[in-house]
């Protein structure tokens, strides 16, 4: 059977197979943001004729079918195409989204004062109360009024709500009468997508785990629609294989989990990739690394040590917090459409604006003017006019000299120079992000190899590297589906949680035992619905904790298995103390711990992607030799006669020295004289600083 | 400075650097630290400054408690001539010698020195959650003087060569409630400037010294030209603006005026606030560093935004600021200034904005919800420790602005929303305290085209022991703070206390006795508005009755839009009359009740 793994991207749509005798093959073709699926199945017809097959004969040989459910969650909430949705909340409580903790400028400066007030997803006629309460040690103090249910469930029918989501206080910790609301809105308003917070969530603090569930029930009904769309879709194209989706969490997941919890898709775009970056770093036997993907809008980061994927809870999707664990990765606008600009401080500023797809840089000549970073790449000698995207697009550089004009005769700079400026601006931003990144953990870069991604990606990396002294930059045979090849890789599974807030001395054991237990039944449960065996499942615990009296946690993944005693909470506690000192630069072993949040993460056992080798090189390198090209390495030196490699006539030993280029159809990947070039054994390119 | 002289690539990125390792400074306090008011409320700010006390990058924190920080350089520097080394950290507090705001705000100061020589200082100050004195808290009336408000620490080093004074440390917390606690706050500060030195050094490691110095003076001249030019383009001209909080917490009930005379000459801003009221017994006075702070604060808002990050010494260069010796506004030693942040410093910038609104009415911008807080301290029944908590939840929201409504949620014009709120789940786990209520209260938003916010509706019960409450950081019960362009004002906020069953008023500026099972009970104003009322869109206020945000009542009254209380809908013909008079205005508003 065939593996496939999709990538709708903003640009094109990325078809990744892997066959019977662990090959992989590459398809891509343009994104049809109208239609989604349009262009899903425009490169899937593509693929069926590489192999020879008609769509159906070859939808027929696909076992297992993984692809992203982002595109649609995350833009369903940042364009505003989200169902109507009620809100039921805790009598008095009814506002918690609108006033959502003072939050106020996201992400501009506390000076700038105009900026449209926060609109809620639910507005406040449709935010009804019920009365009850729940106490923080789970005590009933107010018993569920279900008139109140009922009532609000009539209201929300008059006002023909899409969507439910039923947030009440401290239901993390006791969910009855959440459970309860959710029975009676499921039993009166069939067919309504209905979700309640401790489904979602169940963590405490409110204002995150009720912004969290309204978020998933405004994307619910959409997601559910798409994913039963597409399953119908992928079957009537005679698909009989299971269909999985990438969460933003990192793994992935049937469909009837992701529509349950739609929220775990927001944010699965740039959560494939360090999945891939894993299993790359094995080809060079390390596994720390930063996992970079550079796009036509966007640059991720991901830093992964120790090769495990980092998750964090701190996230905004557009104005919107969204409390789940998301893969950690950090993004900021910079890519090849990010456009040139100067500000009113005289200061030369990339991005974050992009020129998207469309029109797309000036250089594409479909009506773009403004400079971008692929027209700076181009007038640099970087990126080659007839073989961009294997000759696809044909560039024109006259375009991009007039665009980059525009912000080099304000700044008093020639073309090539104000280029230039252009190229290291953006590298600058990158490099720093990645700064950001790493030392934000008290991690220093240059311990990392550097993956890198995205079809701009090989243009820009070792200029990176050479700006953090980073050693060792992988260029991926697949770096341009750098996403696709990422899902291949990915685990099944799903992240577990459950708040238990108690300091060291007053912690209930048993509880703890008792929790993880519930965790793990539950994980069981949810792994055996799409066919994992007990067996095959594999559990992994961590804590949150945090010394008594502070506000925000560690988490701590140094747990064992098994029944947790006194000695083990011992190494727990040190494990803590020894992470705050890497984190925050000091630690207070005297001081009392306390815990919050127990998580389980269970996943499928899951083999090793095997990586096809390729020949061994058996022809001098000069046959791969395909032109020379003038490139401005540097500005003291000049333009400079360049050789270029045929990526194609690569094998298995060749050995570059920069400055040279190599054109793959899909990218090019720019060598600077500070390093080294390697072909390895399954045709990455492996960089070596000198 | 010549043009040019820095390559342009490398100042942006030198620029852009300063202000992320700021942002990482903050990082660090946020997710160590302990006491709410820093952890949850970001009662917290971080710069960098040079080796001479100019300003190179604020880009985060709270207005009142560092715009001013060179201030305080320049008395580091001066006071620690020739003695200054690195890994030294200087501790300071006192407003007076030190140029603090209010004694609770305590600066830590770090020189950064490269090659031997000393060229930068960064700074982290926060707000402590306890700085000895007669109360908790920081915010309590009718001290005697500043040293009955707490200790008061001239510059003073805590750290040596990177090791802590131990001696030095134990006096300062062996006079303060929760050392413990307090001690987490101060590692938490301490660690921020640590990785500020080791990201500034590697700054200078990469691209050298003169570089890095040249990049400097090269923000430095590019933001005040670019200031310079947007006071340009202000008509030439004299701006009045005033405020006041409700008394000084000693003399009871009489307001105390902060006023201020702006004006606006070419490229420069003066701002007088010589007819402000002079200083008093009560513990509201500023000292004139929180009044330098929040003035630049206000005149801020009405800069090009995309100013805002980058901010430093040139914008600074082209505003001056008057505050008489002996004024509410530049109080002298020993008055007490415990409120100082908001109870002046909130009408300070009222004021400052107030006059601007009228300079420039195209960026007009309304007040926000006064500050309606309070601390209560007593002891934790579940836990035998004593407790004491201060919150922003109850503060209304934001003012408008032309074109739009204020900004719900957002709190204290002060903080210009840095602050935020807290969570009810988290409160309760920590507190003994029960939250009964908690929600945007109807008709509070101050009225105009652009309404402002609304004001919070927030119900508390003591579920532990008898406590002690001072409502010292309220304010708004008897004044108001101005809207613009015939908005509203911020409507007043109001607070009762219910035991066993009877309801009495609270008032700001006291301190009160709370037994176990009392309700706190309050209700805050909302932000100003923007513009007449009775030019929003009926539509608007339509929609903002069925979210109960105004009553029916208030459509009518304020906004001159009347609806059919069944249906809701606008009757536009009523409306038509109320708004464009003619002979059955006042009918229609008749008919309408």
């Amino acid at each position: 059977m065939l593996k496939t793994a999709i990538d709708v991207g903003g640009t094109f749509t990325d078809c990744l197979v892997l066959d019977e005798q662990g090959q992989i093959h590459q398809f891509k073709s343009p994104t049809t943001p109208e239609d989604p699926a349009l262009g899903l199945i425009n490169v899937l017809t593509k693929t069926a004729a590489f192999f020879k097959m008609d769509l159906t004969e070859f939808m027929s040989n696909v076992g297992l079918f993984i692809a992203h459910g982002s595109t649609l969650a995350t833009n369903a909430l940042l364009t505003g195409r989200i169902a109507k949705v009620g809100q039921m909340t805790t009598k008095g409580f009814r506002d918690h989204i609108e006033i959502r903790r003072g939050y106020k400028n996201i992400r501009t400066s506390r000076f700038n004062v105009f900026v449209p007030p926060y609109k809620p997803l639910v507005p406040r006629y449709l935010r009804i109360p019920v009365e009850e309460r729940i106490l923080y040690t789970g005590e009933i103090l107010t018993p569920l009024k279900e008139e109140d249910v009922y009532a609000a469930v009539k209201k929300f029918r008059e006002d023909k709500v899409e969507a439910v989501a039923i947030c009440f206080l401290h239901s993390y910790i006791n969910p009855a009468h959440e459970k309860r609301a959710l029975e009676i809105c499921r039993a009166e308003m069939n067919g309504t997508y209905v979700t309640a917070s401790h489904e979602v969530l169940p963590v405490f603090r409110e204002y995150e785990r009720f912004s969290t569930t309204v978020v998933s029930a405004a994307v619910g009904p959409i997601t559910e629609r798409y994913l039963a769309a597409l399953s119908e879709r992928l079957k009537g194209l005679g698909f009989r294989g299971t269909l999985y989706l990438v969460q933003g969490g990192g793994l992935v997941q049937s469909v009837e989990e992701s529509a349950r919890r739609a929220v775990s898709l927001i944010g699965s775009g740039p959560a494939a990739a360090p999945s891939g970056a894993i299993r790359l770093g094995q080809c060079i036997g390390t596994n720390n690394l930063v996992s970079v993907d550079v796009g036509g809008t966007s640059f991720d980061i991901c830093l992964i040590q120790n090769g495990a994927i980092p998750t964090t809870d701190y996230n905004w999707v557009g104005d919107e917090r969204v409390a789940m664990k998301l893969v950690d990765v950090q993004s900021i606008g910079a890519g090849g459409g990010s456009i040139a600009w100067i500000d009113s401080l005289g200061l030369l500023r990339v991005g974050p604006q992009s020129a998207g797809a469309d029109p797309g840089p000036a250089c594409y000549g479909k009506g773009g003017s403004q400079p971008t970073v692929t027209d700076a790449d181009l007038v640099l000698g970087f990126v080659p006019a007839d073989y961009f995207l294997g000759g696809e697009i044909p560039l024109k550089p006259d375009l991009a000299e007039k665009a980059i004009r525009s912000v080099a005769e304000p700044l008093g700079l020639d073309v090539p120079t104000a280029a230039k400026t252009i190229f290291t601006t953006v590298n600058s931003l990158m490099a720093d992000k990645m700064i950001e990144v790493s030392t934000k953990r008290g991690y220093d870069v240059r311990d990392f190899a550097l993956v890198v991604g995205g079809g701009a990606g090989p243009v820009h990396s070792a200029h990176l590297a050479e700006l953090l002294e980073i050693p060792t930059v992988i260029v991926p045979r697949y770096a341009a589906a750098y996403s696709a090849f990422g899902m291949l890789n990915m685990e099944l599974g799903r992240h577990f949680s459950r708040s238990i807030i108690a300091r060291m001395k007053l912690l209930d054991l048993e509880r703890v035992n008792q929790l993880f237990l519930d965790m793990e039944a539950e994980a069981r449960e949810v792994l055996s619905e799409i066919g994992i065996a007990r067996q095959d499942t594999v559990l992994s615990r961590s804590v949150d904790m945090r010394y008594v009296g502070q506000f925000h946690e560690v988490e701590v993944t140094d747990v064992p298995l098994g029944t947790l005693g006194p000695a083990e909470f011992e190494k727990i506690t040190e494990a803590f103390h020894v992470r705050h000192k890497d984190l925050y630069t000091f630690n207070m072993r005297e001081r009392e711990v306390e815990f919050l949040n127990l998580r389980l993460k269970a996943t499928a056992r899951h083999e090793t992607l095997k990586l096809a080798e390729i020949p061994e090189a058996t022809h001098e390198i000069s046959a791969a030799l395909k032109r020379r090209r003038r490139v401005l390495w540097s500005l003291e030196r000049g333009f400079e006669e360049t050789a270029v490699y045929d990526g194609t006539r690569l094998a298995a030993g060749h050995k570059i020295s920069g400055p040279a280029i190599i054109e793959e159809p899909a990218t090019t990947v720019v060598i600077p004289e500070s390093y080294v070039c390697t072909v390895d054994g399954v045709k990455n390119y492996i960089l070596h600083r000198r | 400075m010549a043009r040019g002289r820095v390559n342009p690539m490398t100042l942006s990125t030198v620029w852009h650097s300063l202000q992320s390792i700021c942002r990482e400074m903050r990082h660090v306090v946020d997710r160590t630290s302990q006491n709410y008011l820093i952890a949850q409320l970001h009662d917290v700010s971080i710069g960098i400054w040079d080796g001479t006390g100019r300003t190179v990058a604020i880009p985060i924190g709270l207005s009142t408690q560092y715009l001013g920080g060179k201030l305080s350089v320049e008395y580091v520097l001066n006071k620690f001539k020739g003695n200054l080394n690195p890994g030294d950290v200087i501790l300071v507090n006192d407003p007076y010698k030190g140029y603090c705001c209010h004694l609770p705000d305590w600066g830590f100061y770090r020189p950064i020195f490269y090659q031997g020589e000393l060229l930068f200082f960064t700074m982290c100050r926060a707000h402590q959650m306890d700085t000895g004195g007669s109360f908790p808290g920081g915010y309590f009336p009718n001290a005697y003087d500043i040293h009955a408000e707490g200790m008061c620490i001239p510059g003073i080093k805590v750290m040596e060569g990177d090791r802590e004074r131990e001696d030095v440390m134990e006096l300062i917390l062996n006079n303060v409630r929760w050392p413990q606690g307090v001690r987490i706050d101060n590692y938490a500060q301490i660690a921020s400037l640590r990785v500020c030195e080791q990201r500034v050094t590697a700054l200078l490691d990469k691209y050298g010294r003169e570089t890095v110095q040249a990049c400097l003076e090269e923000m430095f001249d590019r933001t005040e030209r670019t200031v310079r030019a947007t006071i340009e383009k202000i008509p030439d001209g004299v701006y009045y603006g005033e405020a006041a909080t409700d008394d000084d917490g000693t003399e009871l009930d009489v307001p105390v005026w902060v006023r201020c005379k702006l004006t606006v000459r070419g490229d420069t801003i003066e701002v007088d606030f010589a007819a402000s009221d002079k200083q008093r017994k009560g513990y509201v006075n500023c000292v004139y560093n929180t009044t330098f702070s929040v003035t630049l604060s206000a005149i801020f808002m009405f800069m090009d935004p995309s100013l805002g990050e980058y901010h430093n010494e040139g914008s600074l260069r082209p505003i001056t600021i008057l505050a008489p010796p002996g004024s509410v506004v530049n109080a002298q030693y020993p008055a007490t200034v415990g409120a100082s942040p908001v109870n002046m410093g909130h009408q300070i910038i009222e004021s400052v904005v107030a006059a601007m609104s009228q300079a420039m009415p195209e960026r007009a911008i309304a007040c926000w919800g006064k500050r309606y807080g309070h601390y209560i301290f007593g002891t934790d029944p579940r836990t035998n420790e004593k407790y004491v908590v201060t919150t922003f939840d109850m503060d209304g929201g934001a003012g408008a602005v032309r074109g739009f409504d204020g900004y719900e949620g957002a709190t204290s014009i002060g903080t210009l929303g840095e602050v935020n709120k807290g969570n009810v789940e988290e409160v309760e786990m920590r507190f003994p305290w029960r939250c009964l209520r908690w929600e945007l209260a109807q008709d509070t938003c101050g009225a105009g085209k652009w309404r402002g916010a609304a004001g919070i509706h927030w119900q508390y019960e003591n579920i532990g022991s008898d406590a002690g409450m001072a409502t010292g950081s309220s304010d708004g019960e008897k004044v108001r703070a101005a809207g613009a362009l015939g908005g509203e004002p911020t409507p007043n906020s109001r607070a009762f206390l219910t035991r066993q069953g009877e309801t009495t008023r609270l008032n700001s500026h006291r301190l009160y006795q709370l037994k176990t099972g009392d309700i706190i009970h309050k209700i805050s104003g909302g932000g100003a508005g923007v513009g007449d009322p009775a030019e929003r869109d009926p539509e608007k206020v339509r929609l903002d009755v069925i979210n109960e945000f105004i009553g029916v009542e208030k459509a009518r009254d304020m906004y001159k839009v009347v609806l059919h209380p069944e249906t809701l809908q606008v009757d536009w013909e009523q409306t038509h009359k109320l708004r464009h008079g003619g002979a059955g205005a006042k009918e229609a508003g008749a008919r309408a009740t």
